[in-house]
């Protein structure tokens, strides 16, 4: 662990930067830096909160994760945590998930001899306080709300296109209870906030998947694919995705025209859990589906490449990220109508996490090769960014640690 | 358990009365032991081999905390049905002891630990104890039984008339350096003088450091005069050898730098025209750099090619240095794959194809082979499959991929790392499955690029010969087999080691350490290949190697940069027997990582070696003459 300078900057909302007389371009001489942050010291930025938040996010490039603070003197990296078992080889940081209670967090790394890991990490000192072996390309992660069981996709990009499976982990003791097979590419997933059912997509095979928490097993199962959306009781069959392997750039290739195969890539809960917003990647649209009828309601179409979700807890908001857009689409509930589409500074944009005050959403951007991954800052009020962060490369999995 | 059997668990969950739980639901999960067995959810038990399978059993209702237990199914080998007898002597002289070994195995060829009991069919002949410790009594012939349970194995053992009257060794002296294997020999006479043939001593040397096997070849770790002793029981006869110091060691000098500190500097390699260099990077690192090495005191990058890659792991030409083959390693769009560049001009690479088709979980090392029966291939290492894709790149601008591989047995273990290949022959580097030779071409098996064909396998206890990683760090460690080089009738295979966790306290990275040993593997029978000699340092790893003539040349993580004498028949501990020639430390204070070696492999080339250190950049080192002692 090392703490370091800051290296972030607060962009603010032009309109305000002209008011302010801010310098707002992107800084790289830490001799500017340093006069901004002392500017930010005397007297805070109006677009900026006046409570701090901590804000934890995983690079899968360089095996760690970033601990950011976001509050009335801007955003900053505070700390670097490396994380992994092979001091050379990546280990890849991918999911990241904070406890209910927020006195933990836990982080998947995909990447093993194949298989990946679970961790559990002490929130006050960032010690690792416990491991368990997952399967293939532990992913995406997530709590049930009382904080006993993490539920982990088990991505497995990999190879042949044969159904995965989600892990249940036992945090308190890190112990993986059960592995619930779903079907090719289990992606994206979330818990209601009922805490009574988890729902992945599974990007090969255009289907969500609900694992019933109660029993752990898979309750019902929904096809995605543009015109010939249905709701199935039970698991699905054997699935396969018809392709012997992911060739499709991780969301990242246009599809042919026409193509009407969602590739969903993030299963999202409504706040009351009454509707489940499936992001298709594919098709740049989201399926709202009900989830007591378990049909589609509409298909709502938003920028290319929606990728991941986030909802507000009011539910008065979702969020998607638009991996091939470089973008942020900030979307109003029960509407759907798009509030705004807010351009991000790198490519590839990742994971979204709304504060728990609902006052911002927390962007995680991958970058392209050697850039630095990237953490963005919206404000959900006033539809801006407001604040950006430098951190490691290929920035994924982000959750508000306070 | 028995070894492959099943067996049903049945879990009741109950309250503190002791009263069944409505609406529990119980899950059964495999805790470990992932190369040994499975359970389903609903406690069906499948052993797949020997060994303990940890399993959770854990108890959940919605909105509480899971009651767990944890158990152990320990699998045992099925009842003895073979005995081999490690020590077939079948000749035994009057007055003769000697110790008989032997291992019970299961039908499935699993070791039973139960102990494997002797009788002599006649004890006038041949007295045995129960442990197996013969003594020769008479002429004539008894059959040693050695049993366990219901399995039986015999050595039928005969006592010459002739009793041994003299015995010599040869060499009766030697005079050799440590590390030289010498071969002794034990030439027992009866009283008329003929020799006594099919007779096996029983060899010993003292005093000093060093080894003797069963076939009298002694190889001595210091310097001094060896007592070497072959035993008959009544007769005995000693040989000396006295050994004077290998005398190996030599200066080397750093002739030129190339400090890399941006990324973590990846594989180097060097073109055919020795005037090119080519390294890799990682850690973020999405280029390789290309250097003019023409004046290897002043190397100098003259080129880079960028892509979409976030580690160029390794990189390698063909023969003729006409197309270079890259890796790519968690890129943004997730193909990753190989890419394929024209070396027309070798200073200034340029991209003509990729193939990225399978092998979107990255690829860690690729080999370029040409054959002129089948044309010229990549072997490359799967990340996410752990297979090995052949991809034919003939016509460089259309690879396509012909054959694959993938060492057998459960995906975990099968974590392939390096690839050698030489005389048609490849040696893989499988990780948790070891050194694995394959028939690509050579013809002993029939193999093809296309049709890849099992030569044989060398694999050991990674958990047994790193247990002090495990106390060290915690378990969960990482080891396994990471680079092989064939050379002569030997298999050099390195392991990469690091502990599950870094120095409790410790501030960053500079205090971290890998560990590992290499290895030198015997293949002459192909069928049986055996571990003969190792070198492990005292701090740091093993990593890459190189073989240029009898000496070694290795990257050692921590332990910078060694060479060694392998010249002769290899044997033991060569650290002990003062092989090493050389050591650099290639630590930088201005370093990726500051003040800290991590040396990853070298490249040979004319006398000079290209050592490249992921924290440090590349170095280029040459080993001086022995040096003169002056009066």
């Amino acid at each position: 662990m090392s703490s370091l300078a800051a290296i972030a900057t607060a962009v603010a909302p032009v309109a305000r930067v002209i008011r302010a007389g801010v310098l707002v371009c992107v800084l790289a001489a830490g001799t500017v830096l340093q006069a901004q942050a002392k500017a930010m010291t005397a007297s805070p930025a109006p677009w900026l909160p006046e409570k701090t938040y901590t804000i934890a996010v995983a690079s899968e490039g360089t095996d760690e994760i970033a601990i950011i603070t976001f509050g009335p003197a801007g955003a900053s990296v505070q700390q670097k945590i490396p994380i992994g078992l092979n001091a050379t080889d990546p280990d890849g940081p991918h999911g990241l998930a904070v406890a209910p209670d927020r006195a933990h967090y836990y982080v998947s790394t995909a990447h093993g001899t194949p298989y990946g890991s679970f961790w559990k990490l002490r929130a006050r000192d960032h010690a690792v306080v416990g491991r368990v072996q997952l399967g293939n390309f532990p992913a995406t992660a997530q709590l049930t709300p009382e904080g006993h069981l993490a539920f982990v996709v088990n991505f497995n990009l990999h190879g042949a296109m044969v159904p995965s499976d989600v892990s249940v982990v036992g945090v308190d003791d890190m112990v993986e209870l059960t592995r619930i097979t779903t079907c090719t590419m289990p992606h994206g997933s979330r818990i209601n906030r009922q805490g009574t059912k988890h729902y992945s997509a599974c990007m090969m095979d255009d289907m969500l998947v609900e694992i019933d928490i109660a029993t752990l097993a898979v309750s019902r199962h929904f096809l995605l694919t543009k015109g010939k959306e249905m709701g199935m009781p039970g698991a699905p069959a054997g699935m396969g995705g018809g392709a012997t392997h992911d060739m499709s750039g991780h969301g990242m290739t246009a599809p042919a025209a026409g193509d009407p195969t969602c590739s969903p890539t993030w299963a999202q809960p409504s706040a009351d859990g009454s509707r489940i917003y499936v992001a298709c990647n594919r098709t740049s649209d989201i399926v709202e589906i009900d989830a007591a009828t378990w049909k589609v309601l509409r298909r709502m179409p938003f920028g290319a490449g929606v990728y991941n979700l986030a909802a507000t807890a009011d539910g008065t908001k979702l969020i998607a990220t638009n991996k091939r857009d470089q973008s942020v689409s900030i979307i109003a509930l029960p509407s759907g109508r798009e509030l705004a589409r807010i351009p991000t500074r790198r490519k590839v944009v990742h994971g979204a996490v709304v504060s728990p005050d609902d006052k911002y959403v927390f962007i995680s951007v991958e970058g392209i090769g050697s850039e630095p991954g990237t953490v963005e800052i919206i404000d959900l009020v006033t539809l801006k960014t407001v604040a950006t962060v430098d951190v490691g490369q290929m920035a994924g999995g982000i959750d508000v640690l306070r | 358990m028995r070894s492959r059997d099943t067996m049903r668990l049945r879990v009741r969950a109950l309250d503190a009365s002791g009263n069944d739980v409505p609406g529990a639901v119980v899950r059964f999960q495999r805790a470990g032991g992932f190369f040994e067995g499975d359970v389903s959810p609903e406690g069906l038990v499948r052993s797949g081999s020997t060994g303990t399978l940890p399993l959770v059993v854990s108890v959940t209702q919605p909105g509480r905390r899971p009651v767990i237990e944890r158990l152990e199914i320990r699998m045992v080998p099925g009842p003895a049905s073979r005995i081999d007898v490690t020590t077939p002597v079948a000749t035994l002289a009057q007055g003769q002891r000697m110790r008989y070994l032997a291992s019970a195995f299961d039908v499935a060829g699993d070791k039973r630990d139960d102990r494997v009991l002797w009788t002599s069919s006649n004890p006038r002949v041949v007295q045995l104890s129960r442990d197996g410790l013969a003594a020769a009594m008479a002429p004539g012939t008894a059959t040693l039984m050695a049993t366990a349970g219901t399995a039986k194995q015999e050595v039928v053992v005969t006592v010459p008339t002739r009793r041994i009257a003299s015995l010599e060794v040869s060499p009766s002296s030697a005079d050799a350096r440590t590390g030289d294997v010498i071969r002794f020999v034990a030439k027992p006479k009866d009283a008329s003088g003929k020799p006594i043939d099919g007779l096996t001593p029983i060899w010993s040397f003292s005093p000093g450091q060093g080894l003797i096997g069963t076939d009298g070849g002694f190889v001595g770790y210091e310097q001094g005069t060896y007592t070497i002793t072959a035993s008959f029981g009544t007769q005995t006869a000693e040989a000396t050898v006295t050994l004077s110091a290998r005398d190996v060691r030599r200066p080397l000098e750093v002739v030129g730098r190339a400090p890399r500190r941006r990324f973590t500097t990846e594989e180097v390699w060097l073109h055919p025209n020795g005037k090119v260099a080519y390294l890799g990077s990682g850690s973020g690192g999405d280029l390789f750099y290309t250097l003019d090495i023409s004046n290897p005191a002043n190397p100098i990058v003259v080129d880079s090619m960028v892509m979409n890659t976030r580690r160029v792991n390794d990189l390698m030409t063909n023969a003729e240095g006409t197309v270079l083959v890259n890796t790519r390693e968690g890129a943004s769009d997730r193909k990753n794959g190989i890419v394929i560049s024209s070396l027309a001009d070798p200073l200034h690479p340029v991209k003509i194809a990729e193939y990225t088709e399978g092998l979107t979980g990255g690829v860690h090392s690729a080999f370029v082979y040409t054959q002129p029966k089948y044309g010229t291939h990549v072997y490359a290492t799967n990340d996410g499959t752990n297979e090995l894709n052949i991809i034919d790149i003939t016509d460089p601008t259309k690879p396509r991929e012909v054959g694959k591989y993938r060492a057998p047995g459960p995906n975990a273990g099968g974590a392939l790392h390096d690839i050698d290949i030489q005389d048609g022959l490849a040696y893989l580097s499988n990780w948790n499955e070891g050194l694995i030779i394959l028939d690509v071409g050579n013809g002993i098996k029939g193999g093809s690029p296309m049709s890849p064909v099992v030569v044989s396998q060398y694999k050991y206890d990674l958990n047994d010969l790193y247990r002090q990683v495990e106390l060290a760090g915690g378990p969960g460690f990482i080891r396994g087999t990471h680079t092989a080089w064939r050379h002569k009738n030997y298999v050099f295979i390195a392991d990469e080691v690091f502990p599950s966790s870094g120095v409790q306290g410790a501030k960053d990275a500079s205090a971290g350490r890998a560990y590992g040993r290499l290895q030198v593997v015997d293949v002459s029978d192909y069928a049986n290949p055996k571990s003969v000699a190792f070198y492990e340092p005292e701090y740091g790893g093993v990593h890459n190697i190189w073989i240029a003539g009898d000496t070694l040349y290795m990257g050692a993580y921590n332990a910078g940069f060694r060479t060694f004498d392998i010249s002769g028949e290899l044997r033991g501990d060569l650290r002990a027997q003062q092989r090493e020639m050389a050591h650099l430390n290639t630590a930088d204070m201005e370093g990726f990582v500051k003040n800290s070696a991590m040396t990853w492999g070298v490249v040979v080339r004319d006398g000079l070696a290209y050592v490249n250190d992921m924290y440090n950049g590349l170095w280029i080192v040459r080993m001086k003459p022995k040096r003169g002692i002056t009066p």
